[in-house]
């Protein structure tokens, strides 16, 4: 039966304009939904089909990584029962705020106010109806903590609402609305008391998130520097500090000296998998990193002589250099041909090849001068 | 030198036949090249009939792969000879390659 057989014509009114707009209201909801994922999660100019429509002239987007970002427009029954329950409050369709809806979900819960920030700029805030539900609560008290803007576009005249939030504060909404109460105060006292200490739980996951990530922002410029000035041995081998250290490109020399045999192109590739392959050699620092090199720089490009000096090949992948090291470093530390497959192992994952490889490596080692030396 | 393609279930199999050697990779580069339209998906080098790779050849496979990680799909080759593994691991190209 259609819902609004029994509303009076004010509100019939108000749905059959709802009705004649509907693609209207789509097709904005989808530009301002694209409008935002370029402005949040872009770089650079940002061209939109709003831009006469904005606050905002200077779009550059913000480069905020962020979970999601949603848009609908209300469903019609949504809006009917709307109506019904305060059908009067309403003058006309243009008074309800919520027809378009977009949602940002951050990871971070102080990127919730970088987005803010960007949106405060894109458009007119209708700051009378936005409500940050992050101020209401008691210092006492917790529960769903979320920003909500009612904006608005220069040439519509209808306003559209954006809510801002974390995903664990999206994950405490999404459980809070499926106990089925309107509002706290509906809640049963034990279980509201339950719902409160897991909102605190929440909220505190959120700032020692935030907290972690500035954190490690530090960590990282730190060790940055360290790589920089050259105290290698003081950096710990991780994941941050090899990708710093690579900027520094410790394995060019070694692979230009080998390109330089058959005048050979040098192909870039990522070397990040051997992170693991030197901390697979017992490397702790950088800095025992910087001594493997030092050290087998000389091995490295024998291997390398004696594989490609017969051939005609012209192109060899940048991580020849750091590969023909490491095997110069298993050869001399005694590891045998099963350390050299352990060693092609890390290198391409496990496969029959490895073996082969191993037992050619070992052949080849017998006539290396630096093996006899 | 010979190429058989052959498309199945979003699978791209071509099947290389010969030498793979500076003439060759000109004369049979553009059939190569125009599975980058399928990089999308999954493109094996059925490599079984393949006798020899020179650098001109391997600059076909590297550009075949580095259309396949821009485009979400992969490249496996499939079935080198040693002649051709040994290729690989002296360039240090081996780890780039999915190989069976």
């Amino acid at each position: 039966m259609d819902p609004t057989v029994s509303m009076d014509s004010h509100c019939q009114a108000i749905i059959q304009e709802f009705r004649d707009n509907l693609p209207v209201f789509k097709k904005v909801s989808f530009e301002i939904k694209d409008l935002l994922e370029k402005m949040i999660s872009g770089c650079g100019k940002v061209h939109t089909n709003l831009e006469n429509q904005l606050k905002a002239k200077d779009l550059t987007g913000a480069g905020i990584h962020v979970a999601s970002i949603e848009s609908r427009v209300k469903a019609e029954e949504s809006l009917a029962g709307k109506l019904e329950r305060k059908g009067n409050k309403y003058k006309s369709l243009a008074d309800i705020t919520d027809i378009i809806g977009l949602r940002v979900i951050t990871f971070y819960i102080d990127d919730v106010d970088k987005v803010a920030s960007a949106i405060e700029k894109l458009f007119e805030i209708d700051w009378e109806n936005s409500v940050d539900k992050r101020k209401l609560h008691q210092i006492d008290s917790f529960g769903y903590l979320s920003l909500h803007y009612i904006c608005k576009l220069q040439d519509f005249p209808y306003r559209f609402e954006i809510q801002l939030r974390t995903v664990l504060q999206h994950a405490w909404a999404n459980m809070d609305h499926d106990t089925g109460y309107k509002s706290g105060v509906e809640i049963p006292m034990q279980y509201r008391r339950a719902m409160n200490r897991l909102a605190g739980m929440l909220e505190l996951i959120d700032d020692e998130f935030s907290k972690m990530r500035s954190e490690l922002t530090d960590y990282r410029r730190s060790v940055h520097n360290l790589v920089a000035s050259g105290k290698l041995d003081e950096v710990p081998l991780d994941g941050d500090t090899f990708r710093s250290y690579l900027e520094l490109k410790p394995f060019d020399n070694l692979n230009r000296r080998i390109a330089s045999m058959n005048q050979a192109e040098i192909q870039s590739v990522s070397l990040m998998n051997y992170l693991a392959i030197f901390k697979g050699l017992g490397c702790k620092t950088l800095g025992d990193i910087d001594k493997i090199i030092k050290k087998y720089f000389e091995a490295a490009y024998q291997i390398a002589c004696y594989q490609l000096g017969l051939t005609d090949l012209d192109v060899i992948s940048a991580s020849l250099g750091p590969q023909n090291l490491c095997i110069a470093y298993v050869l001399k530390n005694d590891g045998g041909k099963a350390g050299v497959r352990y060693l092609y192992e890390l290198i391409n994952g496990t496969s029959n090849g490895s073996e082969i490889w191993a037992e050619m490596i070992m052949d080849q080692a017998r006539d290396l001068p630096f093996m006899n030396k | 030198m010979k190429i058989n393609t052959k498309r199945q279930e979003g699978i791209v199999t071509a099947e290389l036949v010969g030498r793979l050697d500076t003439p060759a990779s000109q004369e049979v580069g553009n059939d190569l090249l125009v599975l980058q339209n399928d990089a999308d998906k999954t493109i094996i080098l059925d490599c079984t009939a393949l006798e020899y790779i020179s650098s001109s050849g391997l600059r076909l496979f590297l550009t075949l792969r580095k259309a396949a990680s821009q485009k979400g799909g992969k490249v496996i080759v499939k079935n080198i000879n040693d002649d051709i593994r040994s290729v690989f691991m002296m360039t240090g190209f081996l780890n780039l390659f999915e190989i069976i």
